[in-house]
């Protein structure tokens, strides 16, 4: 008797190839998916932003922006700590909905595609094949999303910067601290994502193949 | 007889499920002989548990008592990995619903069991087209599931059960959706390939008009298998059935 044999792990490139397959093919699913993030991120990076300028006009304004801003009485409104936790309280929202957004749009594409995760299953899938498809496309919507929410969000800080604070601005945050802020970004939306996606990928990979053969719709 | 004369045995298979506090028995004890090579219809009206047996047979499902063997190995045995090689490489799936991946063309649909097989891309892709070549499909190659009509899509199906060369096709009322004509003309592809290469056929039917091609009929009613026939036998049913007395009552 020949012994058994048992399938080879699907290479990552494969599975990346067959990801980007659906999502090119799903292309209006994707965007929306793509855009729930960016909007989430864009709205997390423009607020981490704009409080470190915030937080510097003491140290690195100009004299002149200084006067003009105690003048106005804008100083203290910037820095009272109404503002800062209402703003803590709507970024904490504003991750929580792109969060259920994310577990929602990857359950529904569960669902909706049983047939074809069943039928890849039939053909020799393996279940950690579907989780890895599941995580690779939502890592790909994540990292676009992402990119884009924070290109987005510090493109409005600034230009809300810059109406406030004049040519001020650039100097306001220090490159280093920028760069910490877009790595906390970065790291946020993609741990959002892919948290999001872990239940769901589990769902589809446990659906019984069974499921494929079935004759009703 | 000895063990590898029989591609599949099933032996005293029973599948049992639970709904609620009723319990169901989709297969009753069920045995059956599959030879190499032979073409075996399985007939039987709906919920006799033909697709239950399909299933156990494709490594789909387990038994709840009894044993599937293929090449002599007991299904019951293997972990995932080699339940997955069984349907990857021994194993030829054809669904009534067609079953292609909607999202790839005809030629990434009969590719895929073949990636699955670790086939490199460029040989995957010429053995696709050839295949999509003799379900006549040539042209096609490039069209996506939506593209193509129930006929074609079945055809795909055909050569993508065929993609890794597997000793076994099973065809689940592979004509259940379609109309007489081209269900016809699917099942004498079917035979006539499956012949060529000296493949293994299980193919589950409502419609007597599909057994022509059979070596074999096997008619379960409830889970239990009531007869086999052979096809002089059928040829002579077949003459009789004119006045529709027989064939499956359903
Ligand atoms: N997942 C399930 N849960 C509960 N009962 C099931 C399940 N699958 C099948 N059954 C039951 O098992 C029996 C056999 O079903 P099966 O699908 O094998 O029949 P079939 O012969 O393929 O019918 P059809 O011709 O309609 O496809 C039926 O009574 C069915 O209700
Ligand atoms: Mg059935």
């Amino acid at each position: 008797m020949t012994p058994m044999q048992q399938i080879a792990i699907l290479p990552y490139r494969k599975v990346i190839a067959i990801a980007m397959r659906g999502l090119r093919f799903r292309l209006v699913k994707t965007f929306l998916v793509t855009c729930c993030i960016a909007l989430a991120l864009a709205f997390l990076t423009y607020i981490l932003c704009s409080n470190g300028m915030t937080a510097h006009l003491a140290d690195r304004a100009s004299d002149a922006l200084q006067q003009r801003l105690a003048r106005e009485g804008m100083l203290d409104q910037l820095k009272s700590a109404d503002k800062q936790s209402q703003t803590a309280w709507m970024l904490g929202i504003a991750l929580l909905i792109s969060f259920v957004g994310i577990v929602n749009a990857m359950l529904i594409s569960v669902t909706e595609r049983f047939r074809e995760i069943g039928t890849m299953k039939c053909l020799g899938g393996l279940d950690s094949f579907i989780v890895k498809l599941y995580l690779i496309e939502s890592l790909f919507q994540g990292v676009v999303g992402t990119v884009l929410g924070m290109v987005i969000g510090v493109i409005l800080a600034y230009v809300e910067g810059v109406g406030r604070f004049g040519g001020d601005t650039w100097n306001l945050l220090p490159p280093g601290e920028l760069a910490v802020l877009l790595v906390v970004t970065f790291g946020t939306g993609i741990v959002l994502t892919v948290a999001g996606a872990l239940y769901p990928a589990w769902r589809a990979a446990k659906m019984e193949p069974v499921d494929a053969m079935r004759s009703e719709v | 007889m000895s063990a590898t004369d029989n591609i599949v045995s099933v032996r005293g298979v029973k599948r049992r499920y639970k709904m609620g506090d009723e319990e169901v028995w989709a297969l009753a004890g069920v045995d059956l002989d599959i030879r190499r090579g032979e073409y075996l219809s399985i007939m039987g009206p709906s919920g006799s548990g033909k697709s239950t047996l399909f299933n156990m047979i494709g490594g789909l499902d387990r038994p709840t008592e009894g044993q599937v063997l293929m090449d002599g190995q007991d299904v019951r045995g293997m972990d995932v990995r080699q339940i997955a090689y069984l349907r990857c490489h021994k194993v030829g799936f054809i669904f009534q619903t067609f079953n292609l991946v909607e999202v790839m063309t005809a030629e990434q649909n009969v590719m895929l069991p073949m990636t699955f097989a670790g086939v490199t891309d460029g040989e995957a892709s010429g053995r696709a087209r050839m295949l999509l070549e003799k379900v006549g499909l040539g042209k096609r190659y490039d069209h996506r599931p939506a593209q193509l009509s129930g006929g074609q899509q079945q055809r795909v199906a055909i050569a993508r059960s065929l993609a890794n060369d597997p000793d076994l096709i099973l065809a689940d009322e592979p004509t259940g959706n379609l109309d007489l004509k081209t269900g016809e003309e699917i099942i004498k592809m079917l035979s006539k390939f499956t012949k060529e290469m000296g493949k293994t056929v299980i193919s589950a039917t409502h419609d007597d008009k599909m057994l022509a091609a059979s070596d074999r009929v096997v008619y379960l009613v409830d889970g239990q298998i009531t007869q086999i026939k052979t096809q002089a036998e059928l040829d002579i049913k077949i003459g009789g059935i004119a006045d529709r007395s027989t064939g499956a009552a359903h």
